[in-house]
């Protein structure tokens, strides 16, 4: 079965702003950096291929499933890491955390928590089982968030700037964690280094796509388009 | 987040969910039937056992949860000695802690996922009338859930308001408290969203594949 993001002309407002109009993607490669500048429409962009928002026209499927009308079939297609992990986190300790998606799964409890369980360890934090989410770091809710939705092994990770409000050392961490990955993710960031290596980076501006490709044919434009309106707007 | 949660497998965490539950239920019972002063000092003597039996945490976690129910419970019983009837100010203010203590006690040492499958449990009769089961257990768990939520986001706001500020907050802090509020709730609601909210859960877990 093919795996793609596909995104035909989509439409979608909130709260009355049209943010895309007719927007088509299609999107298959292993890693996909997004950019752009803020309320240029990627965080809703990821929403709508999580299928957390529906859009008012077009098609939006991810791996033959369309996943805002099938949540349980979007669960295994699509994981989203939000900007804000506290945003995400639901239950109070890390282990409920981790076993919550997998129940919702349809995995009865002891196989969820079993699993919950292998997940820990496999990040080598087997002693944060019972540990109060609030009482973990930024950096370290972050993971946990991460683990939540590897758990349910979804073929697409989303992640919407990982890297924002982590040290260096948490950074480098989390971005080796995500080159690791087994999934297809794709990543939303202001940093273009970020995203050089990857296979492809599409540019968002004002909700249509300003460029799309390998990231050296996008990255350098973006970079002197940033640049030049840093001059033309003064603070 | 924060949250009334003691994380731990002490004995009373081991106990079956709907065991805890019912003895609640049966306290609660009890200690509306008890008048006098002394039983009901004995009851709080016992639930502050109850406390002490897991250690200095839960002692610490317990007076927290309780602090905001005590100024409540001293101006009832202020109120009643006013009247003249300190003695029904006594018996009040003792029966409505021990209640309150009780409740965070069970709340305390019950996993989440624990309460949501025992409502779930007690929701069962409502699949006759089409209704999941899903929805009653969530729904109530994420009410407990955000209680201390509520209180912390009380807490932030006032701080920031301080933070610029020479006067106290006062009621001046509800309107962004709500607003802040239906923020959080939308950002909940995402959340669950994303791991598959309300919806019926799939009869088979998907295949792992790796
Ligand atoms: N819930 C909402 N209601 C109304 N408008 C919204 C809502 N969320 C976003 N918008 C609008 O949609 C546009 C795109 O927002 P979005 O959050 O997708 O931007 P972004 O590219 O992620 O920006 P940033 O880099 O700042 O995160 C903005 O103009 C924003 O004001
Ligand atoms: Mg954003």
């Amino acid at each position: 079965m093919d795996g793609s993001i596909e995104i035909e002309t989509l439409t979608l407002e909130r709260e009355g702003t049209r943010i895309f109009d007719g927007l088509s993607l299609r999107i298959g490669e292993r890693r996909v950096g997004v950019v752009g500048r803020n309320g240029s429409g990627k965080s809703t962009l990821l929403r709508a291929v999580a299928g957390l928002i529906a859009p008012q026209a077009g098609r939006l499927r991810v791996a033959g499933v369309d996943v805002a009308r099938d949540r349980a079939g979007a669960l295994s297609a699509v994981g989203i890491l939000f900007q804000n992990p506290d945003h995400q986190i639901i239950f109070p300790t890390v282990i409920e955390e981790l076993a919550f998606g997998l129940e919702q799964q349809g995995h009865p409890r002891g196989v969820a928590r079993e699993r919950a369980r292998a997940m820990l360890a496999r990040f080598g934090h087997a002693d944060w089982e019972e540990r109060l989410c609030h009482t973990l770091s930024q950096g370290q809710r972050q993971l946990v968030c991460l683990m939540a939705v590897l758990a349910m092994e979804p073929r697409w990770i989303l992640f919407d700037e990982p890297f924002n409000s982590l040290d260096i050392p948490a950074a480098l961490r989390i971005e080796a964690r995500i080159a690791a990955l087994a999934q297809n993710v794709m990543l939303i960031t202001h940093d273009p280094a970020r995203v050089a290596g990857y296979d492809r980076v599409i540019w968002i501006e004002a909700g249509r796509v300003a460029a799309d490709g390998p990231p050296d044919a996008v990255l350098p434009a973006y970079v002197a388009a940033m640049q030049a309106a840093a001059q033309d707007e003064p603070c | 987040m924060l949250s009334l949660a003691l994380p731990g497998t002490s004995w009373a965490h081991r106990l079956p969910v709907g065991l805890k539950f019912g003895a609640l239920a049966a306290a609660m019972l009890g200690l509306t039937w008890l008048t006098a002063p002394l039983p009901l000092a004995a009851a709080l003597a016992a639930t502050a056992g109850l406390y002490l039996s897991l250690g200095r945490r839960a002692v610490a976690e317990g007076a927290r949860a309780l602090r905001p129910v005590l100024w409540i419970v001293a101006f009832i019983a202020a109120w009643q000695v006013w009247e003249g009837v300190p003695m029904l100010g006594l018996v009040l203010g003792l029966r409505i802690c021990t209640m309150v203590a009780l409740a965070n006690f069970v709340t305390l040492v019950t996993p989440l996922p624990d309460l949501i499958a025992l409502i779930e449990r007690l929701a069962r009769p409502l699949a006759r009338f089409g209704l999941s089961p899903r929805l009653p257990a969530l729904a109530i768990a994420l009410v407990l859930r955000f209680i201390p939520v509520l209180r912390g986001r009380m807490e932030l706001l006032a701080l920031s308001w301080r933070a610029r500020s020479r006067r106290r907050p006062g009621p001046r802090l509800i309107a962004p408290l709500a607003l802040s509020l239906l923020d959080d709730s939308d950002h909940l609601a995402d959340a669950l969203r994303a791991r598959g909210g309300l919806a019926p859960r799939p009869a088979t877990p998907p295949q792992g594949r790796d």
